[in-house]
């Protein structure tokens, strides 16, 4: 009677099993890689909004060819290794469809080889390195957002229009930094060849909490122009201490090319100072599209402010997937890559079209002057430039891919 | 700007630097000399200084310098429950316990404040009065920095009278040196510990709030800061509150000049004077050897 009861239950059981398992076959898996802890988890905080909100849209439109969205963080801690952990436990044990993510370019440049291995289509959504698309290319790697070379190729348009010619820097003192100043510098160049870089540029190091040597040494060096590539929390104890000090009162340009991050903005309210030329990878008020407008109301009433470009760049993944699995019918990988390559998407930030040969998307810069605005609690831009990616994108030969 | 100003812009960065350095470092010195542990956790009590004012100032609407005052207390009494209910169960343990525990409860504060502040930046606002920049020598330099200068030294001045001239700072200095004695002749050593524990987190939250107004708050803020104290007691000498004086004003001084003249050195050069310190005279150069 024992034995009879036992084996029913483990039928029982069997069926249930069975029950599960064919539930898990009407959803696709996203596994995402971000910043979820220490000083920028603010950052994989705004990703793991931006991926909700897209989820929870799809899912209740019926999902992507029939299947629901499901979606698995994981913490990158902005450290090269970690982030390969979480990719191989993403796709081993969790068995994710699709992978998407990457705040830190460290972390990129880290990951992106060993991409391949997994056998898993991957969006990069943030990390800007020009080399995950340029000389660290592979077939499985893709990335939506604007990379240092689009973004500096903007600042150096705007620069020549400014019509100053001696400038200089202020960035953190790693790749990022340097990088951005490079582009930015070679670019200028092409484009005024009278004009003058400074050859000794300031980079302090990566949270650096004091700035003001740097600010002072700016000062006195009484350049006609400053690039200023800090961001985040460097970026705001910059701003708060160059504003003790005069900085933006003297007689020089600035540009800083994520200084329209709303994070910042939000952060700063009244005390980022108005006027002043600032670039970000998506403003929210930039495209007065139904996509973009769906997408800042319903993420202002889910989660009360205006989407920073790190919600957007997510968001705008989880659709690209869409649009790709729907132009390919179909849940392979390689087919899915396929289908990724040459597609238009429809994004808040303006269509973009990711490219075949690098699989970089060509996709526009948002720059403006900051303005106050009492019906805005943050400094907005006004006016608003965009570039069209065509115009910012350097070429796939340019970028140094070979795509194997 | 000529090399004179130049050069007291750089004296006045190093000083803003190095002050502030110094209150956070001498609380882990402090704290070192007298209960032999050393304090992973200091960083993130600095941190928590910083968002308690941040919530005394908004959501209870305190003025800053009634928050400047309440915000180090709240964390110096956290601190005493700390060492009441965690620390003092490994006194008699091997120092690695006193790593291993503080290190969890940095692993803790931190997130915890990430859970009740959530993972954004935050700024704190200056009092009016401290707003904009004052003129010294021809260097324009925030009024703000001069404020947290006046304050270092003079907290620098009251504890060293509070230990050298007051019954108080005896009876600490006799429960550092020999424990069993102290006891003997009276002193409550276990009281002593709790309430050197409890100053030693004042000190880096007062830092942390005195920091506030001009550094974002933002989730492990205390990361960088307890890097940069270790590496001026270990210039200075562990257990010795000159050393943590000099340790913070050699620090501030390679970051005030060093960004000034050797800017793509600055992220070493705090390291070789570490290293060059623990070469010369291991013990740092106002440790007890």
């Amino acid at each position: 009677m024992l034995r009879k009861l036992l084996v029913m239950a483990v039928v029982a059981f069997m069926a249930i099993g069975f029950s599960l398992d064919a539930q898990a076959e009407g959803t696709v898996k996203i596994g995402a890689i971000y910043l979820l802890s220490g000083a920028f988890s603010t950052y994989g905080q705004f990703a793991k909004n931006g991926i909700e909100l897209a989820a929870d849209e799809i899912n209740s439109s019926g999902g992507i060819l029939g299947k629901k969205i499901e979606f698995v963080l994981e913490d990158s801690t902005g450290k090269a290794n970690v982030g390969i952990q979480a990719a191989r436990k993403l796709v081993y044990q969790e068995n994710v469809d699709l992978l998407m993510g990457l705040d830190s370019s460290g972390v990129a440049k880290g990951l992106v080889p060993v991409v391949p291995e997994l056998k898993k289509p991957f969006i990069i959504t943030h990390a800007a390195s020009p080399d995950v698309t340029g000389s660290l290319c592979n077939k499985y790697v893709f990335r939506i957002s604007l990379n240092i070379a689009q973004n500096t190729k903007a600042a150096a348009l705007i620069a020549k229009e400014l019509g100053v010619k001696k400038w200089t820097t202020i960035g953190p003192d790693y790749d990022f930094g340097h990088q951005s100043w490079e582009f930015f510098g070679n670019y200028l160049k092409e484009l005024d060849p009278e004009v003058v870089l400074s050859a000794d540029p300031s980079f302090p190091k990566f949270k650096a909490e004091d700035f003001t040597p740097f600010i002072n040494k700016v000062i006195s060096d009484k350049p006609e122009g400053v690039f200023i590539s800090l961001w985040g929390g460097d970026l705001i104890n910059f701003i708060r201490q160059a504003n003790n000090l005069g900085f933006f009162k003297q007689n020089f340009k600035v540009l800083m090319s994520l200084g329209a991050a709303t994070e910042v903005l939000t952060a700063l309210g009244d005390q980022m100072p108005e006027g002043i030329w600032v670039g970000t990878r998506y403003w929210f008020a930039a495209n007065d599209t139904p996509t973009n407008n769906n997408f800042v109301a319903a993420y202002k009433k889910r989660f009360g402010d205006y989407p920073s470009y790190n919600s957007q760049g997510a968001y705008a993944a989880v659709y690209a997937y869409k649009t790709a699995i729907e132009k390919a019918k179909s849940f392979e990988p390689d087919k899915i890559i396929a289908a990724l390559e040459n597609l238009t998407v429809d994004t808040p930030s303006g269509e973009l079209l990711i490219r075949a040969e690098d699989h970089q998307a060509v996709v526009n810069g948002n720059w403006g002057i900051t303005k106050a605005d009492k019906n805005y609690p943050i400094r907005i831009l006004d006016p608003i430039r965009i570039f069209p990616g065509k115009d910012i994108t350097p070429t796939p030969q340019e970028s140094g891919c070979n795509m194997q | 700007m000529n090399l004179m100003t130049a050069f007291v812009a750089a004296l006045l960065n190093s000083f803003d630097i190095g002050i502030l350095l110094f209150i956070i470092a001498s609380g882990l010195t402090i704290v070192f000399g007298v209960l032999g542990i050393l304090n992973f956790a200091h960083g993130a009590l600095y941190m928590a200084g910083a968002y308690f004012l941040l919530t005394l100032m908004g959501t209870v609407g305190m003025p800053f310098w009634v928050g400047v005052l309440i915000a180090p207390l709240g964390v110096a009494l956290l601190a005493v429950l700390i060492e009441r209910f965690l620390l003092r169960r490994i006194y008699h343990r091997h120092p690695s316990f006193g790593l291993l525990l503080t290190f969890a409860l940095l692993l803790i504060i931190d997130d915890a404040v990430r859970l009740i502040w959530g993972s954004g930046y935050h700024i704190v606002e200056p009092p009016q009065l401290l707003r904009g920049a004052a003129s010294l020598f021809g260097v324009t330099y925030p009024l703000y920095s001069f404020f947290t200068i006046g304050m270092g030294i003079l907290i620098g001045i009251a504890v060293w009278l509070i230990f050298h001239r007051t019954r108080i700072g005896k009876t600490v200095r006799a429960a550092a040196l020999d424990p069993e004695m102290a006891q003997a002749v009276g002193i409550n050593v276990p009281i002593v510990l709790t309430v050197v524990f409890g100053f030693g987190a004042w000190l880096a939250a007062l830092g942390g709030a005195l920091a506030a107004p001009m550094r974002t708050l933002g989730p492990a803020m205390g990361d960088t800061i307890i890097i940069e104290s270790f590496i001026v007691v270990v210039i200075g000498g562990l257990g010795s509150f000159p050393g943590a004086l000099f340790g913070a004003l050699i620090l501030g001084g390679i970051h005030g000049f060093g960004g000034r003249w050797l800017a793509e050195w600055n992220i070493v050069l705090p390291y070789i004077g570490m290293a060059l310190v623990l070469l010369w005279r291991p013990e740092g150069l106002m440790g007890r050897r």
